[in-house]
């Protein structure tokens, strides 16, 4: 059975990305932010959002591992910023309906929501600079950079939150996370 | 989803291999996560199960008959008027979280007693699985009770909807009969018509946010909201019957949402909102203004507080 984890990085809808996963059949479990890397085994890793980056304990971490990483919201911005892209404040908050214009439609994650989704966001924040080696994969008029994608090194960002009921296809962006998790 | 009649085999049997012939006390908050706690320690242990109501004046409009009816099947059931007291904790209080823990205190304060009398060994409580994250990331106070077991020395606390999700426990609602819990009431925060005061919670604006949740709940009936009430926000100027009134502002708050975890305010036609204007206006001479809250969670929350 593949089994995903979710590392909570203190967000109020990490269970919902645990639900996602586990109404999928998927075999998972909530990682506590502070748990060692090494101690954990799993064929994927969810990076959850939340308030801050000063409390994503040993989240980095999971980067350099094998298992493929997907970033939502803080956790997408948690793998720019490792990987050496830029965060700053948008111009512009996120919140509540975002419409998404899909710009990589090949893309593993999200290419299949092409051309356009409708999702719920939260966040001040977002990626300004695209980490190198990182594709842009969505943009939308409140958020450059909606989501991104770097195939090879197995690590994915979406700024919104696909496991909130009010996202349309959210699940779509779970299965294929999955998808990518087996065939890895 | 939850399979609901394994379900319940398991989790009252679970109840019954905890507590045994021991007693147990649960705080009964109308809500569909302790109905279901209390009716599933019920049918376990019967009436060594005493289900704590405790009526804060704070409680919705006819909530308090609704309980003894829907629970009349438990014997053990205690309603308690502690109306008077809350109030008295209130006074003065204005800060969101600190009226949180006055009413939290109180809760424990009422509920200690019933524990102490009857001699209660376990506390049962309808703890869900979000509760138990997001408690953790402290967007707001959980639990009336919580801190109960810090005053009272039980033997061990059960909260046997402790995994499943608020649509779970609805479904394993209405499996035990309790429909009329799931179709007639909405969600309704522990701190009651508290966080439908914006500020000082004072029976008369009490008062008023229970008339005006009672007209929104009734006209909104149709649109099927899974949250809808009125809130009472300040004061503002109006005029009634060519007299100035300095009167209170009741905004409307209706929203669909599947957990609560995110929201989206309804699109109510004109007519609708106008109806409830004229009622809330109409049988509130204290109130000036009403006014529809369109924003979604987040960045809002649903409630106000």
């Amino acid at each position: 059975m593949t089994r995903i984890v979710v590392v909570d990085l203190h967000g109020q809808f990490t269970h919902l990305e645990h639900r996602a996963l586990r109404d999928m059949g998927v075999d998972t479990e909530i990682i506590d932010a502070d748990t060692p890397a090494e101690e954990v085994d799993a064929d994927g890793v969810v990076l959850s959002g939340g308030p801050d980056m000063d409390r994503v304990g040993n989240a980095p971490d999971y980067l350099a591992g094998d298992a493929p990483v997907l970033g939502i919201c803080l956790g997408m911005q948690l793998v720019a910023v490792e990987s050496g892209g830029e965060v700053g404040p948008g111009d512009y908050g996120g919140y509540a309906d975002v419409d998404v214009e899909i710009v990589d439609e090949d893309d593993p994650l999200i290419g299949s929501l092409a051309p356009e989704t409708r999702v719920w966001a939260s966040h001040a924040d977002e990626v300004k600079e695209l980490p190198e080696g990182f594709t842009h994969t969505a943009t939308s008029d409140v958020c450059g950079i909606e989501a991104m994608s770097n195939v090879e090194a197995g690590l994915y960002g979406v700024q919104w939150h696909p496991e909130v009921a009010h996202t349309e296809r959210g699940e779509e962006v779970f299965e294929n996370f999955v998808a990518i998790c087996e065939e890895r | 989803m939850v399979e609901t009649d394994t379900f319940i085999d398991e989790a009252v049997a679970e109840i019954e291999a905890a507590i045994g012939d021991a007693n147990a006390v649960i705080a009964l908050s109308g809500g569909v996560d302790s109905s279901v706690a209390a009716t599933l320690a019920h049918r376990a242990i019967g009436d060594r199960l005493t289900p704590v109501y405790v009526d804060t004046g704070l409680m919705r409009k006819g909530e308090t008959d609704e309980i003894r009816e829907t629970f009349s099947f438990m014997d053990s059931l205690r309603v308690i008027e502690a109306q008077d007291r809350f109030f008295e904790r209130l006074a003065g209080v204005t800060d969101p979280e600190e009226k949180r823990h006055v009413i939290g205190e109180g809760f424990i304060a009422e509920f200690e007693d019933v524990a102490r009398e009857v001699d209660a060994d376990y506390l049962v409580q309808g703890t869900i699985y979000p509760d138990r994250i997001e408690s953790e990331g402290n967007i707001k106070s959980h639990h009336n009770v919580g801190g109960l077991p810090e005053v009272v020395d039980f033997e061990g606390i059960v909260e046997p909807v402790r995994d499943l999700y608020k649509d779970e426990v609805r479904e394993v609602a209405r499996a035990l009969g309790l429909e009329e819990v799931v179709s007639e009431r909405m969600p309704f925060p522990g701190p009651g018509l508290a966080v439908r005061v914006v500020g000082e919670v004072t029976p008369e604006k009490a008062a008023v946010a229970r008339e005006a949740c009672h007209v929104v709940e009734e006209e909104l009936e149709e649109y099927e909201p899974w949250q809808a009430f009125g809130a009472v926000l300040g004061k503002a100027t109006g005029v009634k019957g060519d007299n100035r009134v300095h009167g209170w502002v009741v905004a409307v708050r209706a929203v669909e949402s599947r957990d609560g975890m995110t929201a989206r305010a309804q699109e109510i036609d004109w007519g609708t909102l106008q109806r409830i204007q004229s009622r809330i206006t109409g049988e509130n001479e204290n109130v000036a203004r009403v006014v529809y809250d369109v924003t979604h969670k987040p960045p809002a929350t649903i409630e106000y507080e």
